[in-house]
């Protein structure tokens, strides 16, 4: 484990001459992202052993990368995910119109570029939620000073900080609004920062990532379509400089991929007697409602996520939102880069609070609504999954996906004690 | 039960242009399905087999409705491969000489010729300096050579050795092109064979051997429509430039059947002759009638060069026709890839835990494929997948050094 090798992020523009790629010394490869100008359509790891790369080698790889989603863009329009298994497999198109499409690429570029035109509309707040991680923070603001459009307002949230260098990063970029909250818990943050701001929507980043130049274009052409009440991006990451970050990108990661997929009544109805799958809608770290849908389904559940339960706040509002019949929608064009945990110990850390905030979400989100599929999620499609994990590992050792399982199962064990005892705190209140 | 299953009879042939109306069809009575070869601006694109309705006409639209289906995403693909590249700028093409080895089959060798003088000798408007020469291997009669000299435009030598890397390397003596082709008598070449090759030696002019698709000539008995169906030769429909490594095999390159088959392969001459050609043990007939393109695939990785795959670079096989030749086949493939390792195994120490792994993954592989067929998931007889594993049996237990014996013999006897 102590002799890992970083790999290297590399963004190809399609549009533009291919380059060659030569090995570097001290990386085991490459992390490439095919792009098409501003818009993102996939992603290849690449072996050191395979350098250098021809511009030849480099269209292969980046064919095979981003068809689908080409595809997706071009022959569906909007993919309605009804499943996750068979998401798309052959166009309703005809095949004179594929044909006729000398160039594909082109045409996805005027697409995309009207949808990003059709958006002038409707005021936006840019919501940071953050404690004592001032670095990283203005980091993130720097990355929001550069955005093509900018928004109507910028606010950071100080959750609980204990120094105060939170402040005086905020006040370092002029227009930035700062409100301080000093009940700990991301999601009490984020409902604080929604009572604080004025945006008829409400974007959250993460202070952990910088964002896409282009990032609130997406965002905002997502929404001209008034049924949309929610919006998540891709979350691509910034660096693979050690192995947790790598485990976390290749394992966990916020990856949604790069098809614009529409999560409606479809996608809940299907999955609702086995527990709606929330989590491939999107990632917290890159997501935004419509101001009014927290008047609907009200806000953020104050025992999930970070300083609560774990996580998982996000896609409890995802899933409140489907089952009153908004639509998500996911927008691969609103990128930002994540920072993952460079630590092999936090990122422990971080995936038993993932599955402890996980399980909490699926007890809370049953309690809500009495849809069963959440319980035979957490009582029979859980265990069977780490069951099979378990036997994997005692075949083959653990190591890889299965080196984090410990963390995991406890945090599921522990995800269920949380409910229970926030259950018996609110009793006793 | 399980020898009473259906199995497939026939399959139509269809070659479909993308860019053209469809035309009407006429499907025979008594074809099972049809197996379509779709090309986008007559480069091959996708290649699929689909049984046919029954008790239903079936019409174009519904073969429209197909390709839909089937072919969107690679037709889409190839779209989008030609605006990714560039138009291609040459002014210089190597010279070739497309080498084929027969032995007393005058009709496919004439099939074979007549597609070859067809297809214009320039790609890209470049012309392409090229000979074709028959390599006739052991001959019993006079005709193929009759038939040779009645042809303009090719050449014609012998080879007393009876074995088909004998007439390989009798070829690699003789030929006086850059680079060398060589392919099957029971082949006939696309139209697009020359430029499929051209291109995949302006796109990698430094890689040591090209391969190319191999689909079948026709479908016209069971025996044909099982192996097509199991997979065939086919290659897939992207162009793959193998280099040292291939990301999820431990065992490459020694599954030297990735790279592609000897009925269509060409090499860069010069580094052919550095290997000394051939392994003249393997391909010599029964009983070890396979193995030399695959050895001389690994060799060339091994040396540290690289084998570019191109699918337009095509040829269409004419599979064996009774059910007979398929098993010997699959025998012989078994027999192959097995005496292969075991090739290995001896020359090369260091591979030993590599081969360790391909000898437990191809049999784990093929018994898996036993019980998919004995549970009759899979259409294709079980017995011929036993038959390949009694090959592989064969073929690991000395069979290598057997063969070698064989052909100190057959040097004695020709010196």
């Amino acid at each position: 484990m102590s002799s890992f090798n970083p790999l290297k992020i590399l963004h190809i523009d399609l549009s533009r001459e291919l380059p060659s790629i030569h090995p570097v010394p001290d990386i085991a490869g490459l992390f490439v992202v095919f792009w098409w100008q501003n818009i993102p359509l996939g992603h290849s790891w690449v072996p050191l052993s395979e350098l250098p790369m021809s511009p030849v080698n480099i269209t292969e790889r980046a064919l095979t990368a981003i068809t689908p989603a080409v595809e997706s863009y071009l022959m569906g329009g909007f993919i309605e995910v009804s499943t996750s298994t068979d998401s798309f497999s052959g166009f309703a198109g005809d095949i004179k119109t594929l044909t006729e499409m000398g160039k594909p690429l082109s045409l996805l570029e005027e697409r995309i570029a009207l949808s990003f035109k059709a958006s002038k509309a409707p005021s936006v707040s840019v919501i940071v939620c953050t404690r004592d991680r001032p670095a990283q923070l203005a980091r993130c603001l720097g990355s929001l000073q550069n955005l093509s459009h900018k928004p109507d307002e910028i606010c950071v949230v100080d959750n609980a900080s204990r120094s105060d260098e939170t402040c005086t990063v905020t006040a370092g970029f002029g227009d930035v609004h700062y409100v301080y909250e000093p009940k700990p818990g991301l999601n009490v943050a984020r409902n604080k920062g929604i009572r604080q701001s004025s945006g008829d929507i409400i974007a959250f980043v993460d202070d952990d990532v910088t964002v896409h130049g282009d990032w609130l274009d997406a965002i905002q052409g997502a929404f001209v379509d008034l049924g949309v009440m929610a919006v998540t991006g891709l979350a691509l990451p910034a660096e693979l400089k050690t192995q947790a970050q790598y485990l976390f990108e290749t394992h966990w990661g916020f990856g949604r991929g790069y098809q614009d997929k529409v999560f409606g009544r479809q996608f809940f109805e299907r999955f609702r007697s086995r527990g709606v799958p929330v989590l491939e809608i999107g990632a917290g770290a890159n997501m935004a409602f419509r101001r009014r849908v927290f008047d609907d389904v009200g806000l953020f559940d104050e025992r999930l996520d970070v300083g609560a339960a774990g996580c998982s706040g996000d896609s409890e509002m995802w899933y409140r939102i489907l089952a009153r019949g908004g639509i998500c929608h996911y927008v691969p064009t609103a990128v930002v880069y994540h920072y993952h945990r460079p630590e092999m110990e936090a990122f422990h850390r971080q995936l038993f609070y993932y599955m402890r905030g996980h399980v909490t979400a699926l007890l809370i989100q049953f309690e809500r609504h009495r849809h069963w599929g959440n319980l035979r999620r957490m009582l029979l499609s859980l265990p069977v999954y780490y069951a099979g994990l378990m036997i994997h590992g005692l075949l083959y050792g653990f190591s890889g996906r299965k080196s984090t399982l410990k963390s995991e199962i406890l945090g599921c064990l522990s995800g269920v004690k949380f409910y229970l005892n926030q259950k018996q705190r609110e009793k006793c209140n | 039960m399980i020898f009473s299953r259906s199995i497939p009879k026939k399959y139509v042939l269809l070659d479909i242009e993308a860019l053209q109306p469809i035309p009407a069809m006429s499907i025979p009575e008594n074809a099972s399905g049809m197996a379509v070869l779709v090309r986008l601006k007559s480069r091959p694109v996708d290649f699929w087999m689909e049984p046919l309705p029954k008790d239903k006409p079936f019409t174009s639209r519904e073969l429209i409705g197909w390709i839909n289906r089937k072919s969107s995403i690679s037709l889409l693909k190839a779209r989008i491969r030609d605006e990714l590249t560039p138009p291609v700028k040459c002014t210089r093409l190597p010279s070739l000489t497309v080498a084929i080895c027969t032995r007393d089959r005058p009709r496919q060798l004439a099939r074979c010729l007549k597609s070859l003088l067809r297809i214009e000798r320039a790609a890209f408007g470049v012309p392409v300096s090229s000979s074709i020469l028959v390599v006739d291997n052991a001959p019993s009669t006079k005709v193929t050579q009759a038939l040779v000299e009645s042809v303009p435009g090719v050449d014609y030598t012998m080879e007393p050795r009876p074995g088909l890397d004998f007439s390989r390397n009798r070829a690699l003596k003789e030929a006086q092109g850059d680079l060398l082709a060589f392919i099957d008598d029971d082949v006939v070449v696309d139209g697009g064979w020359l430029e499929g090759l051209m291109a995949a030696w302006i796109e990698y002019p430094d890689a040591a051997a090209f391969t190319g698709q191999v689909l079948p000539y026709e479908l016209a008995t069971a025996a044909q429509v099982l192996f097509e169906q199991r997979g065939g030769f086919r290659r897939g429909f992207d162009t793959i430039c193998y280099g040292q490594t291939l990301p999820g095999h431990p065992e490459y390159p020694l599954n030297a059947g990735v790279f592609g088959t000897g009925a269509n392969m060409a090499f860069q001459r010069h580094i052919l002759n550095q290997l000394n050609g051939f392994d003249e043990a393997l391909d010599t007939g029964p009983p070890l009638p396979a193995g030399g393109d695959h050895d001389i695939f690994y060799r060339l990785i091994r040396e540290g060069h690289q084998i570019v795959y191109k699918p337009a670079f095509l040829v269409f096989h004419d599979h064996r026709r009774e059910r007979k030749a398929l098993i010997q086949q699959y025998w012989s493939w078994g027999l192959g890839v097995m005496a292969l390792a075991d090739k290995w195994r001896h020359k090369n120490p260091t591979e030993r835990p590599r081969i360790r792994y391909l000898v437990r993954a191809w049999f784990g592989l093929r018994f898996s494929e036993l019980i998919f067929a004995v549970l009759r998931r899979k259409p294709f007889p079980f017995y011929m997948i036993l038959t390949e594993m009694a090959g592989g049996m064969v073929g690991i237990m000395g069979e290598y050094r057997r063969s070698i014996k064989r052909i100190h013999r057959v040097r004695k006897q020709f010196p």
